[in-house]
């Protein structure tokens, strides 16, 4: 839009009557009067620019002054009427304006295009604070957890998982683990029969025996068994008739109760904190020879005594050994040739300590509100 | 096992604490369980003499003293035998107490005032009234006066609590316990005068010395089944008088968790709780015969025990027996007959070895768990009986209780070889990875008296010992049985910390387990809230299914000894097991939820049941409300066959099939059998409402099971094919069809007849006009994209003729308008 005509009109009353305006620049403007001429065309011209407010106006306004018949070009067209002395400088100073003016416009452009998207981006703005759509997400059991944390810390031992059977031979159960018919330790295990000789496995340790069958002497042998055990225990806060439990075993030209204690302490460690610290203490199982309970540091007083650990600042989380010469021949392994170590524990347990579980009923009662406690990682 | 710590003391003078000696022995196998301090609970009971006394006025029977309690006189009325002039007793000063809070004030009897009381053993040690015919204490002449109760006698002491694992039954006596914490302390082990005698502790165990005076017996031991009781010793105590213990032996009694009865009863008890070995007095006036025998019970033989219970004998128990029939259940409880009474005057001690798994099921069979039966059914010293019975006997006569009859009476059929096992300190460096010298071996094993001698050194295996184990020991029977001694002694925390730098993968791989492990893994990100529920069920849960015995679920393997009716069989599938999750769940206000467990079912085979993986769903309600974005996301079939179908793409199995109407716990109309090669592997659908009234779940249920092998079966292993470089096409087709054709049908036939497709999908189906009715119009939006070219109109055009032709065959289609 040209708005202010006021002191170039002439000027540009000449420019655009054609021809005549033409004569008149040829016949009446000198040098220096074309050059005044030519700034105040360029103040005009700029500031035309500058007010262009759409890139429709500003395309024209590059058509008007620019285009191939635009006045800017025209003039150059009528050089051939000044003075030869007066035609290079007067051509330089037009290509100069028409540099300036073309400048000028891109610089404009960018300006609108800038303004125009900006417009854009504002119309487009949305309301962030809004809810998004959620995917709702399900949860692994507090339970998988614990084993796949037990797992990933044995498989970097070198432990695979053998998942074996859960109804079991009498002969499985006990015999093959050196717990023959009224040994002592069958008080320990309170058992369901499905039959005279078969029932629920009461520990993970006859998937020792069927482990090491299904190697067939190859070594190493060195895996764990998780799993699903049965005791004919009343339900109660720590009492569950089905619990679980896993295994351990390790089978070896070179395997030694040493390896053992180096074994459960980096699992320890790994599983309930670099700050847990891990002692054996002799014990009996008829299975290992030596045997020994393995206690942790109670992370709850971290080892001053509370009522979590009784005050002994100790809690009992295993039961471990080396495999005695009996089980190894049962498995099919030569006691003279090999040594093994075996632990086991309870996962439930576990559990319950690394999460701050109290009760074990809430592992097998699937409350969505315990569940979703469990969602993360 | 209680263990007071003064009596421990007596054989073997720990210089440690009582919290140090219970860490060292724990921490040698010996679990002590709990330490605690047990303090009588009295106050101002101090000795007293006797000064003056006479009768009350008015209660015959009573006496009137005056009694010296040291700082102060005390008149004190009493009608004890022993409350005469110049004895010294024990007395209770005014406001004093006695066990149980029972509170001494002065009292006035009949007008005369009682400053306190003189008390008997039983008020002293219970609070309780005095037992027949029992005196007050009296304390030696010459006793201080005015000093208390707890200076004069052993009243207050720590008491450890032993959970000995059934390995170390060495332990079930004081001295056993004393051996080993002797050793861990390396101090000396003290034993009574007879024990030293006959070397009870030795490596061979107890031996008859050669002094030994051998009466002629009176009594006749017959043991005609050896198989029974191999081993039994009788000994004979005269002039028996009957009395209480002293104090000292009472507290100690009441401390290890024994009732003091009498004099002789306690000498047997205080003995078994010294050595371990059970040993039971009968009153050998009350015996008939000059002999008894130790047999089996015969059918119908009732004993009448020492608690007054009338008991018939279960089969296979083992008896004691005189002419007249059975006087004591051998190893458990003497029988009434024959205890000791005020009346008796002459004892037999009975010291035996019992088979112990024979014990072991009768003290079952019959519900008594004594003490006796504890120690028999872990085995005791085979060697030990006469020694022990000495013992007894010894302690009886210096506690002026009778006199003992010289020798004893014995049958014996066992013959103890001493067991002798080579350790070589190969083995034990290659069991435990430490090196051990046979001097350190020899040392720990000597200190808890196992005999070393140097054993076969030029064996290949290098260094040897030869070890002889004391048949206390019955948990030793091999060579790493020894080793496990030598470890805990020199103890676990000494033994070094294998490093894991050898870590060597251990040969078992599971496909299987990985493949689940990634099905869990979906399932979450699906919504589903993992599940463990228990894998023992009732048979009504099964019923509840409409699961009866024409169908295998309604058949489950059955426990033979439940704890209740609603845990007695397997789960023959997981969706009982979620009904009950999904019912709790919406007892307790969740709106909704989609659950899913991964474990095993089974059924009745031969030998072992069938155990079978399965993944179980199920879901109800409204999983995601509605927001301003929209929803709800209902449960339900369709969203359920969904899953299933994401899970079905991220195994790999494809050529799946829905076939309609599974049959119970489902909806007919509202549900489908899932079935690959042929063979169905799981189930979908809304369940039955007759099934869901039984459950009395008030809201629709969906749920599903696939079994884990039929899943893996439909698993192919993927082709990779290239990609297109050419854009794809798609064109919509509506197709009317009769109401009864199966969509899916109707997608499938498209999906095989068509050329070039890549997906075919159902986007909108239509049952209003102008679609006529009983026909509904199915909106299907077909994806083209050939491998090497884009397709023309032309050729799109055949395509949906094709397609037409062959549903206008199949199911009478036709193309909407
Ligand atoms: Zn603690």
């Amino acid at each position: 839009m040209l708005s202010s005509e006021g002191k170039d009109e002439s000027f540009f009353i000449s420019v655009k009557k054609g021809g005549k305006a033409r004569d008149f620049i040829m016949r009446k403007v000198c040098a220096s009067d074309m050059k005044h001429n030519l700034a105040e065309m360029k103040s005009h011209v700029l500031e035309e620019i500058s007010k262009v407010s759409t890139s429709e106006e500003l395309d024209s306004v590059r058509v008007r002054y620019l285009g191939r018949k635009g006045e800017i070009s025209v003039l150059l067209k009528h050089i051939g009427s000044l003075a030869p002395e007066e035609r290079p400088e007067f051509g330089a100073a037009v290509n100069a304006l028409r540099e300036q003016v073309a400048d000028a416009i891109s610089r404009r452009k960018d300006e609108l295009d800038k303004l125009a998207l900006e417009e854009i981006l504002h119309r487009d703005t949305i309301d962030i604070s809004l809810p998004g759509e959620v995917y709702e997400i399900g949860g692994l059991h507090p339970l998988t957890k614990a084993m796949r944390e037990v797992a990933s810390v044995f498989s970097s031992l070198g432990f695979a998982a053998y998942e074996s059977r859960e109804a079991e031979t009498d002969e499985m159960n006990f015999v093959k683990l050196n717990i023959a018919p009224g040994h002592p330790a069958r008080d320990m295990q309170e058992t369901f029969y499905l039959s005279d000789n078969t029932l629920m496995r009461t520990h993970t340790s006859p998937g020792q025996i069927r482990g090491m069958l299904s190697l067939k002497g190859k070594l190493p042998v060195r895996f764990i068994v998780p799993g699903r055990v049965y005791r004919r225990d009343p339900t109660d806060a720590s009492h569950h008739p089905v619990f679980h439990q896993v295994e351990g075993l390790a089978v070896d030209i070179d395997v030694t109760f040493k390896e053992l204690r180096g074994v459960l302490s980096a699992f320890m460690k790994r599983f309930f904190g670099q700050e847990v610290s891990t002692r054996l203490r002799p014990s009996y199982f008829p299975f290992t020879e030596p045997s020994c309970e393995v206690d942790i540091s109670c992370m709850f007083c971290k080892g001053k005594g509370c009522s979590v650990c009784g005050g002994s600042g100790y809690l009992e989380v295993a039961g471990a050994g080396m495999v005695h010469p009996r089980v190894l021949v049962n498995g099919g392994y030569d006691p003279g040739k090999v040594t093994g170590f075996a632990f086991g524990f309870g996962l439930d347990r576990l559990a319950m300590l690394k999460y701050g579980i109290d009760d074990i009923r809430l592992l097998y009662g699937n409350d969505r509100r315990f569940l979703s406690q469990f969602r993360g990682l | 096992m209680r263990v007071p710590w003064t009596w421990l003391n007596e054989y073997t003078d720990l210089r440690w604490d009582p919290q140090e000696a219970a860490h060292r022995l724990t921490m040698a196998g010996i679990n002590v369980e709990g330490l605690s301090y047990e303090k009588l609970e009295i106050s101002s009971v101090v000795s007293a003499k006797v000064l003056d006394v006479k009768p009350h006025p008015r209660k015959p029977g009573q006496q009137i003293g005056i009694l010296d309690a040291g700082t102060e006189k005390l008149q004190i009325v009493s009608g004890a035998p022993g409350f005469k002039k110049g004895n010294i007793a024990l007395v209770v000063r005014p406001g004093g107490t006695l066990p149980g809070g029972v509170r001494i004030e002065p009292r006035e009897l009949d007008g005369v005032v009682s400053q306190g009381m003189a008390v008997c053993a039983n008020e002293l040690l219970t609070g309780q009234p005095p037992r027949p015919h029992e005196d007050i204490i009296l304390l030696p002449p010459g006793t201080a006066l005015g000093i208390p109760a707890q200076e004069l006698f052993e009243l207050d002491d720590w008491v450890m609590e032993l959970e000995l694992t059934v390995n170390y039954s060495h332990c079930l006596g004081i001295l056993g316990v004393a051996m080993e914490a002797s050793a861990l302390a390396k101090t000396p082990l003290v034993l009574p005068e007879v024990l030293e005698k006959w070397n009870w502790a030795g490596a061979y165990g107890s031996l008859e010395p050669e002094s030994h005076n051998d009466g002629e017996p009176e009594i006749q031991i017959n043991l005609p089944d050896p198989e029974l009781c191999p081993r039994y010793v009788g000994k004979l105590v005269e002039d028996v008088r009957f009395a209480y213990s002293p104090v000292n032996i009472e507290r100690r009694l009441y401390l290890a968790g024994q009732r003091p009865l009498n004099l002789i009863v306690d000498a047997t008890n205080y003995v078994m709780l010294e050595t371990g070995q059970p040993l039971h007095a009968f009153d050998a006036g009350k015996i008939s015969g000059k002999a008894i025998a130790v047999r089996s019970s015969r059918p119908g033989e009732v004993l009448v025990t020492l608690d007054g219970e009338e008991r018939e004998l279960p089969e296979r128990t083992i008896v004691i027996a005189d002419a007249s029939g059975p006087v004591a259940v051998a190893g458990i409880m003497g029988g009434k007959a024959t205890e000791i009474t005020g009346a008796t005057r002459k004892v037999l001690v009975e010291s035996a070895y019992f088979e112990p798994l024979l014990v072991r099921l009768a003290s079952q069979k019959l519900k008594l768990r004594t003490e006796a039966a504890l120690r028999f059914e872990k085995g005791v010293d085979p060697t030990a009986q006469a020694a022990a019975a000495e013992r007894a006997a010894a302690l009886i006569a210096g506690l002026s209780g009778g006199m003992p009859v010289s020798g004893y009476a014995e049958t014996n059929h066992l013959q103890i070889e001493p067991k002798r096992i080579m350790l070589h300190m190969k083995t034990v460096e290659r069991v435990l990875g430490t090196k051990f010298s046979p001097e350190t071996c020899r040392e720990i094993l000597e200190a808890i008296n196992f005999q070393v001698e140097e054993g076969g050194t030029t064996v290949p295996e290098g260094t040897s010992i030869l070890v002889t184990v004391p048949p206390r020991r019955v948990d030793i029977q091999a060579e790493v049985d020894l080793i496990e001694e030598v470890a805990r002694h020199y103890g676990y925390g000494n033994l070094g910390i294998g490093d894991l730098s050898r870590v060597v993968p251990g040969g078992i791989t599971d496909p299987h387990k990985l493949c689940v492990e990634k099905i869990r893994d979906l399932l979450v990100s699906l919504g589903g809230m993992e599940c463990v529920t228990n894998s023992l069920v009732g048979p009504g849960d099964l019923a509840c299914l409409g699961w009866n015995s024409g169908d295998p679920r309604g058949n489950p393997v059955r426990l033979r000894n439940p704890l209740s009716s609603q845990e007695s069989v397997l789960r023959t599938s997981l969706i009982p097991g979620l009904m009950k999750v999904a019912s709790a769940n919406m007892r307790s206000g969740i709106p909704g939820m989609f659950i899913w467990e991964i474990g095993r079912v089974f059924f009745p085979s031969a030998e072992l049941p069938i155990e079978a993986g399965q993944i179980g769903f199920a879901s109800y309600g409204v999983l995601k409300p509605e927001t301003w974005l929209g929803g709800p996301d209902e449960s339900g079939f369709y969203r359920m066959k969904g899953v299933i179908s994401s899970l079905m793409d991220l195994l790999g199995a494809f050529n799946i099939e829905y076939l309609p109407r599974a049959g119970m716990p489902f909806h007919p109309g509202r549900s489908a059998r899932i079935v690959a090669n042929m063979s169905t592997i799981g189930e979908i659908g809304e369940l039955h409402p007759v099934c869901l009234k039984h459950l009395d779940i008030p809201l629709p249920v969906t749920a599903s099971w696939l079994s884990l092998d039929g899943l893996m079966s439909a698993v192919k292993p993927r082709d990779y094919k290239a990609v297109s470089r050419f854009m794809p096409v798609e064109r919509d087709l509506a197709v009317i069809v009769p109401e009864g054709v199966p969509g899916g049908d109707v997608i499938d036939s498209i999906r095989k007849t068509g050329k070039h497709l890549v997906s075919v999908i159902l986007f909108d189906i239509w049952r209003k006009p102008p679609v006529p009715p009983d026909h509904k119009s199915l909106a299907i939006r077909l994806v083209y994209q050939p491998q090497d070219r884009t397709l023309t109109e032309e050729e799109l055009a055949e395509d949906r003729q094709r397609i037409m032709k062959r549903l206008k065959e199949d199911y009478d289609a036709v193309l909407r308008a």
